[in-house]
């Protein structure tokens, strides 16, 4: 297995980082900005700077197809950004939400987006042509709690929504006139607007940090702030799910998770690293960390020589440096995204964290 | 004094900057009873707990302390009254309690392999935090409702400040002491779980 490929930005926070289509160009959000890097060589450099938001940018997303980029953020507002020879344009987009917004992802189609908020709704906004611009229409029941983060299904209708009322829930987002009719699945026959799918909790129930729908579109994992994963597989409209697999783990809470295929799961958050989950229907269980440990992490090896032990005696009053994580992240991993990949395999997926850094990992 | 006066002084005094605007929205989550959010326990009256009670003592008595551990754990009454949730704390701070401190890692690393171990050692650690929350304020109040009897003629002896805490520090060493073995074989994770969890004890 290669080793990743680590990208220390700055000395700063990670909400959310998008790659573009061709991973040329990685835009992040810091503070109150998008600030968009450009590959260069082996590292990446500053090329641009998203300033449009007045409070902290909560999340961000660049549609693969148009390149056009979505941002949110606290000031409750949510803009568009579309590129043009000069540069990027924001456009506002009217989410008539009174709290934050926390999160955004362009659905598959790139029709349309889903803006979480604390205000217990999710905006779903899409582009009206005779108005030239950005409305939304609210999915509000039955959420009592701020959305934490959403997840697209295959189909573009389809939306999951991790709440801290320890609920991850599944609506149609369908909008006349923009998206096609769906075809019936495991997940409902009709879905009409705002019907809700599904309703899962789990046994010890922390607030949703994650969710994530596998490549079929036909299960759906989400992780909690209980330390656990927990795997849904439906059976069709008013039907109990066929199968609700919970694991909780012996680790802090995940962040993030993503789908390597039907069977295995990738997810990180609180632990520094990146853990590996397999299974099916039958169940699931952890099976290690895709970090090869013990290596020369982020810490360089210091070279032992006795002036170096000495010195560092004087210095700290200690021979060995432990104030470095044996992890590449040095802090909490925040988004894990899929960087590579066909047909629901991911070859190479990227993370993001309060550490500063980029990596880009081989499965 | 100008009307204007009489009004900015009025809204002054109101300090509408401390009115919490979330009562007077009905639409507000802090309107809304959070034990919708999840399913319902069953309930557990009072003589249920001591059956159980004195199951889990007689497992004890017959020196099958991970048996008796094991059968408290799985017997929580998340449905029970504040009193009956008591009784079952009393029930489980006696049994740990009463095994030794080499006998606790190797018990919980056998509970923890087995089938639904994990969620076992996962209530553990509830009443572990729940027993050192009350162990301060109950173990006191509980002595001096006992006094009376205890003490007879000697009522200065009960008072003895020292001796509620002297009870109480040793239950607490041992609350810590299991804490410690918990975290090693359960991981933090469990901890996260006594916060998030509505099944509390």
């Amino acid at each position: 297995m290669a080793a990743p490929e680590v990208h220390h930005l700055f000395h700063h926070p990670i909400a959310d980082h998008s790659f573009s289509a061709d991973k040329q160009t990685l835009a992040v959000a810091r503070d109150t900005s998008v600030e968009l890097y450009g590959r260069t060589g082996n590292g990446f450099k500053l090329k641009d700077e998203l300033k449009g938001h007045d409070k902290t940018v909560t999340s961000v997303d660049i549609a693969i197809d148009s390149g056009r980029i979505v941002t949110c953020s606290q000031d409750r507002n949510a803009l568009v950004w579309e590129p043009s020879p000069t540069g990027y344009k924001p456009t506002l987009v009217l989410l008539r939400i009174n709290r934050a917004a926390t999160f955004v992802r362009w659905s598959p189609s790139e029709t349309k987006f889903a803006v979480g908020s604390g205000a217990r709704v999710i905006a779903i906004c899409y582009f009206e042509e005779e108005n030239d611009w950005w409305v939304s229409k609210h999915i509000k029941k039955p959420i009592r709690s701020t959305i934490t983060t959403v997840a697209w299904h295959p189909n573009s209708v389809l939306l999951a929504a991790g709440s801290t009322d320890a609920h991850a829930r599944v609506f149609s987002s369908f909008i006349k006139g923009v998206d096609a009719r769906p075809d019936p699945g495991v997940w409902g026959e009709r879905l009409p607007f705002n019907t809700v799918c599904g309703e899962y909790l789990n046994n010890s129930a922390g607030w949703v940090h994650a969710v994530s729908f596998s490549p079929s579109g036909d299960a759906l994992a989400f992780a909690a702030h209980d330390s656990s994963i927990t795997v849904v597989y439906p059976n069709g409209a008013d039907q109990p799910p066929r199968a609700v697999v919970s694991v909780s783990t012996q680790l802090l809470p995940f962040m993030s998770l993503i789908w390597n295929g039907e069977a295995e799961i990738i997810a990180g958050g609180y632990d520094c690293e990146a853990y590996r989950f397999k299974g099916n229907e039958g169940g699931w269980q952890l099976t290690g960390s895709l970090e090869s440990k013990g290596g020369p992490g982020a810490g360089q090896a210091q070279e032992e020589s006795a002036f170096n032990m000495f010195k560092q005696m004087d210095l700290k009053g200690k021979t060995k440096d432990d104030t470095q994580l044996k992890t590449v992240h040095q802090n909490t991993i925040s988004t894990i995204r899929v960087y590579e990949g066909s047909n629901g395999a991911v070859r190479k997926f990227s993370t993001s964290g309060v550490d500063g850094r980029i990596v880009i990992w081989n499965t | 004094m100008s009307i204007i006066q009489q009004v900015s002084n009025a809204t002054l005094n109101d300090n509408w900057r401390t009115i919490n605007i979330d009562l007077l929205d009905p639409e507000s989550s802090s309107n809304f009873d959070t034990s919708t959010l999840h399913p319902a326990f069953a309930p557990v009256d009072d003589n249920e707990i001591r059956t159980t009670g004195q199951q889990v003592r007689q497992l004890l008595r017959g020196g099958d302390a991970e048996g008796a551990l094991r059968g408290a754990l799985e017997s929580a009454p998340y449905g029970g009254s504040d009193g009956v949730k008591e009784i079952h704390l009393q029930t489980v701070t006696e049994v740990l309690q009463s095994i030794k401190a080499s006998e606790m890692t190797p018990m919980l690393q056998r509970i923890f392999r087995t089938e639904g171990g994990s969620d076992a050692l996962d209530v553990l650690m509830k009443y572990l935090y729940k027993g050192m929350a009350s162990s301060s304020t109950s173990t006191r109040s509980s002595r001096n409702a006992l006094s009376p009897h205890e003490t007879g003629g000697f009522s200065q002896m009960g008072g003895r400040p020292g001796a509620a805490n002297e009870s109480s520090g040793a239950a607490m060493s041992v609350l810590l002491s299991w804490h410690e073995k918990v975290v090693d074989v359960a991981g933090l994770g469990s901890v996260g779980r006594c916060m998030t969890d509505w099944r509390k004890v």
